[in-house]
């Protein structure tokens, strides 16, 4: 309610008695200062005022309204006041005052400076209203607040824990997993070692290779960061280096050309295992005697797939010895199946290509 | 892999408890022109017998029959300088960040390229023919070589 100089009551066709009679029974706590008296002093209060302060009409005109301050009135609150009368300013704070009876209450202010005709401030007119109300309710909004945060910060410290415990039961689980690699391997080797040469100790040899290469997928996807990815490139490389340390440099060559590929671990096993089983395959099948060669062996990521070619120079598919087992073969073919992929086995003349394409989940 | 043998080897004493893989990995330094001088099983079996007769080198796996042992042997061990320790271990979180003095870490599971050239890079070291920093030659997956090691 702000009343400018040229919005005086005298310019409404109304009985000034009738603004009175209406002020005073508003439901608003309201009083009016004289700006010109000394100490302006409280002039007039409406009904809500006495009862909101519990004071008499007579025990507050004629004093100043500080008398509703107390110990716990903001004295940064109060300073505004009296900064926006000095300076004749409206003004709208919000405080603790008391009441008479000594009890406190949250009182919300709106002061309004009134001028005469000649702009000159008269009097101060304020209304009040109490939020002792919405300050508890806020309070109350903040203790809710900082009990949802207790139990967040609860349930946040139990999840923590089940992650560790998770974290620690991978990590156990993984190390026996590397553990029981290690011991199925030395078996292998082991019985290899003692059956005489010939087709059986091959077999186990061969047996012992392809726990190899899963063992190596397996210490690849634990010994990274993340144990849900596994780095195809990063296998490739050492599978290669590892068959290569095997080749004579002057006849075989390996070679190999991977794209940087991670993908999901489920897939570790079984890629490795085929990446392993075509490329020793190719090495062992495509050079008979002393037949001088190259293997070369590629993956591409393309269109959502994994795209891989391995091929040699060698003697091509129908030359190969006849080979009645045929175990790397069909071992590759079950594993493209599993990863849901397709195989072509082309004559390259020279030598044989393996195209396989493999559909990576849009995940991956 | 056995090819390029170097002198007569190094005598190595071998720190696991389980058999086979100890037994298989006996065969395999054999095949590499190494000799194994002893097995053990316990912290306490492994102390002893590389204090009694201080091997070239001492392969220490951290779990052993009386619980995550490993390291202080391999601290033990590493203490003579006639000994270089190299654990291998699935576990290698269990090998502090100083690597206890050893060399370095194989992990298990090993192949045996990575058994075989730290083992020939120890050897060339020990007869003088190669530098004290190991070079690309022992940047293998599943070798971790300690920090002190490093060039």
């Amino acid at each position: 309610m702000k009343i400018e100089n040229d919005a005086h009551a005298s310019d409404f066709p109304l009985d000034g008695n009738v603004l009175l009679g209406a002020f005073a029974s508003s439901p608003t706590p309201m009083a009016l200062v004289d700006a010109r008296q000394p100490d302006q002093p409280i002039v007039w209060v409406n009904d809500a005022f006495t009862q909101q302060t519990g004071y008499g009409r007579h025990e507050v005109v004629g004093r100043n309204c500080r008398m509703l301050q107390g110990p716990d009135s903001d004295r940064a609150e109060v300073a505004r006041i009296r900064a926006a009368i000095a300076a004749g300013q409206p003004c709208e704070v919000e405080l603790f005052n008391y009441r008479k009876d000594g009890t406190r209450f949250w009182n919300a202010m709106t002061i309004n400076p009134v001028r005469n005709a000649e702009g000159v401030v008269t009097h101060f007119y304020s209304a009040q209203a109490d939020m002792t109300e919405k300050q508890r309710l806020e309070q109350a909004m903040r203790n809710a607040n900082d009990e949802l945060e207790r139990l967040v910060d609860l349930r946040t410290a139990d999840l923590s824990a089940a992650l560790e415990q998770k974290t620690a039961l991978l990590h156990e689980v993984d190390h026996r997993v590397k553990n029981n690699l290690q011991v199925i391997s030395s078996l292998i080797l082991l019985k290899a070692r003692r059956t005489p040469e010939g087709e059986a100790r091959d077999a186990l040899q061969g047996i012992a290779e392809r726990v190899g290469a899963l063992s190596t997928a397996h210490r690849m996807l634990y010994s990274a960061g993340d144990a849900t990815r596994f780095n195809l490139q990063d296998f490739a490389a050492d599978l290669l280096s590892d068959l290569n340390a095997g080749l004579d440099p002057e006849r075989t060559h390996l070679e190999g050309a991977f794209d940087p590929i991670a993908v999901s671990a489920a897939m570790a096993a079984p890629l490795a295992l085929m990446i392993h089983e075509l490329t020793t395959n190719a090495l062992r099948h495509a050079f008979p005697g002393d037949r001088a060669g190259r293997v070369t062996i590629e993956a591409r990521r393309q269109a959502e797939a994994l795209h891989i070619t391995i091929g040699d120079d060698g003697v091509g598919l129908g030359s190969a010895a006849p080979n009645p087992a045929g175990f790397g073969r069909s071992l590759v073919e079950m594993v493209v199946r599993q990863l849901r992929g397709a195989i072509a086995w082309h004559e390259n003349a020279p030598g044989t290509r393996v195209e396989i394409r493999i559909p990576l989940g849009s995940e991956d | 892999m056995g090819g390029d043998r170097c002198g007569k080897g190094l005598r190595v004493l071998v720190v696991e408890d389980e058999v086979l893989i100890a037994l298989e990995l006996e065969c395999l330094l054999d095949d590499l022109g190494h000799t194994t001088i002893g097995v053990a099983a316990s912290s306490r079996e492994a102390i002893a017998l590389g204090q009694a007769d201080p091997p070239d080198v001492a392969l220490v796996d951290v779990h052993l029959v009386d619980g995550p042992t490993g390291v202080e042997v391999g601290r033990t061990l590493s203490a003579d300088p006639r000994t270089t320790v190299v654990f291998m271990t699935a576990n290698a979180k269990r090998v502090p960040d100083d690597y206890a003095g050893a060399f370095g870490i194989i992990a298990k599971p090993y192949t045996e390229r990575v058994v075989a050239s730290v083992l020939h890079y120890l050897c060339e070291r020990r007869a003088g023919r190669t530098g004290d920093r190991p070079g690309p030659e022992l940047s293998l997956d599943g070798f971790n070589l300690a920090p002190r090691a490093r060039a």
